[in-house]
């Protein structure tokens, strides 16, 4: 029985730590957007080229999470109409901040190129 | 109108020619003035023509780095290496001028200008509408050979050589044109002032070589003051010839330096006076020594002259003229109405005159001063309004 319960404890343990170890961008974006066919940085290349700058793209982000609507969308049509709009988020203001910086500094052209 | 030029005439054209003078200055300071205004908006004109001509390949090059963008966007980041062209270096700038990547020698952008030199470099700077790899500004940079400058600064300095030259002739007989009358109105006045000189010497020497000759002793007392008055109208006209033939003819001719007994010649000139004085009912103080000095005599008396007649003129009545000479120095004093502190430093001003109700053209001290400056002597004036002035000369 103690046996038992200290196994239960450890695996606890371990789901917790990983859990933890996983960035918020990770935990808020990654999961659904594998499913996606488009990639995270083919949709950031979205972002840029209609966005252009870091704070410009980031409060595009910012607004589309928001409030996500087929209008606003920097995705095509066919995208949308295959796979939808995603549903308003849940997470908050600074949260989503949080994420975006990963976002940005995960994917910026700036110090990539050569 | 024909008139003769003779060295009278010359003396008064020296306004003339300040006025010439300060007339061409103002000229050249505007011609220099207009040329550069000329020379500047012709090297701005030629220079935007230069880069009108350079707009037309720079806009091809950026069109070209444009699509290259395109395609190094959509094969991001598997492909990472920015383009380049030997034809041009080109930077990339985001919407917020930040800069995302750049080959340019010189980094100093000017976003708000779509082409311009900077350091010896042109830039072009295309605003793109599609912002490929976040890309909103698209500097393409080449270097600017210079070679056009050498062409407009040789056209600059040869059409500006002649254009000041031919602003400076046409200036020159503008000039002559419009003082034409001026010098025609000066050298008429200067002859007729001549003529007139000349003319009163005739009347007044035979006015006053008759006063002298006349014997006053049988005459009645109402008839000899009346002789005296006459005596002093004539001698304060005479005065005023001199001043007038010194100025016209006299200090013209060749100055005979001799060493000149003052004492001698200011007892000779009192003595002159003497009916001007007696007229005011003043007192005369000489403290004379004996002192010499070596100038011209008709100068001298002059200044002398002057100084006694002013110290007379200006004079109150039962007042006292008063002359001190030294070795050195000879102070010429009247206890009359004096002059205001403030006016002193203008009263050697030619045609200058404090005091209407006294006659003359306020022309005895400018030549008491011109006279005394050519023989280095210094006047110094002290003087109290209602008390009097005291004229002090050290040589």
């Amino acid at each position: 029985m103690v046996k038992k319960l200290s196994f239960s404890l450890v695996l606890l343990i371990m789901v917790f730590s990983q859990v933890q170890a996983k960035d918020a961008y990770e935990r808020h974006c990654v999961g659904c957007h594998k499913e996606l066919p488009t990639s995270l940085q083919r949709m950031f290349m979205h972002y840029l080229v209609v966005y252009s700058g870091e704070k410009n793209v980031k409060a595009g982000l910012k607004h589309y999470l928001k409030y996500p609507l087929k209008e606003i969308s920097v995705m095509s049509d066919l995208f949308i109409d295959s796979y939808g709009i995603k549903k308003k988020t849940l997470l908050s203001d600074s949260q989503i901040d949080e994420v975006l910086d990963i976002y940005w500094n995960k994917f910026k052209v700036i110090d990539k190129l050569k | 109108m024909l008139v003769s030029k003779n060295k009278a005439t010359n003396s008064w054209l020296k306004s003339e020619k300040k006025s010439l003078l300060r007339f061409l200055t103002l000229y050249v300071a505007m011609v220099l003035f207009a040329i550069m205004l000329l020379s500047l908006y012709y090297y701005q004109s030629q220079e935007k023509l230069m880069l009108a001509e350079q707009r037309a390949t720079l806009t091809k090059y950026a069109y070209i780095q444009t699509k290259r963008l395109k395609v190094l966007h959509h094969f991001f980041d598997e492909r990472t290496e920015y383009p380049r062209d030997p034809r041009f270096r080109s930077a990339i700038y985001d919407l917020e001028y930040t800069k995302i990547f750049s080959l340019l020698e010189n980094e100093d952008i000017r976003f708000d200008e779509e082409i311009y030199i900077s350091e010896g470099y042109i830039h072009f700077v295309k605003s793109l509408d599609d912002f490929y790899l976040g890309t909103k500004y698209l500097i393409i940079e080449v270097e600017d050979s210079g070679a056009w400058r050498g062409e407009i600064w040789k056209n600059i300095i040869g059409y500006g050589l002649f254009g000041f030259f031919f602003f400076m002739l046409f200036g020159l007989y503008l000039a002559k044109l419009f003082l034409k009358p001026m010098r025609d109105s000066i050298v008429l006045l200067d002859r007729f002032i001549k003529d007139t000189t000349h003319e009163l010497n005739t009347p007044l020497s035979a006015i006053l070589a008759n006063i002298e000759m006349m014997d006053k002793d049988v005459m009645v007392e109402k008839n000899r003051t009346k002789l005296s008055r006459i005596n002093i109208a004539a001698k304060t006209v005479s005065i005023l010839y001199q001043d007038l033939t010194y100025l016209t003819l006299e200090q013209e001719k060749d100055t005979h330096e001799e060493k000149i007994n003052i004492k001698a010649l200011i007892y000779d000139r009192a003595e002159y006076f003497t009916i001007l004085g007696e007229s005011k009912q003043l007192e005369c103080s000489l403290d004379l020594e004996e002192a010499s000095i070596i100038g011209d005599r008709r100068k001298l008396t002059r200044v002398i002259d002057n100084l006694i007649s002013n110290a007379i003129k200006y004079n109150k009545r039962k007042g006292t003229v008063g002359i001190k000479l030294r070795e050195g120095s000879l102070v010429i004093w009247d206890t009359g109405i004096g002059i205001n502190e403030e006016k002193i430093p203008f009263m050697f001003d030619r045609y200058m005159r404090f005091n209407q109700s006294e006659g003359g053209f306020g022309l005895g001290l400018s030549i008491v001063k011109k006279i005394l400056d050519d023989y280095h002597i210094s006047i110094e004036v002290e003087s109290e309004e209602g008390k009097g002035t005291r004229m002090i000369l050290k040589w």
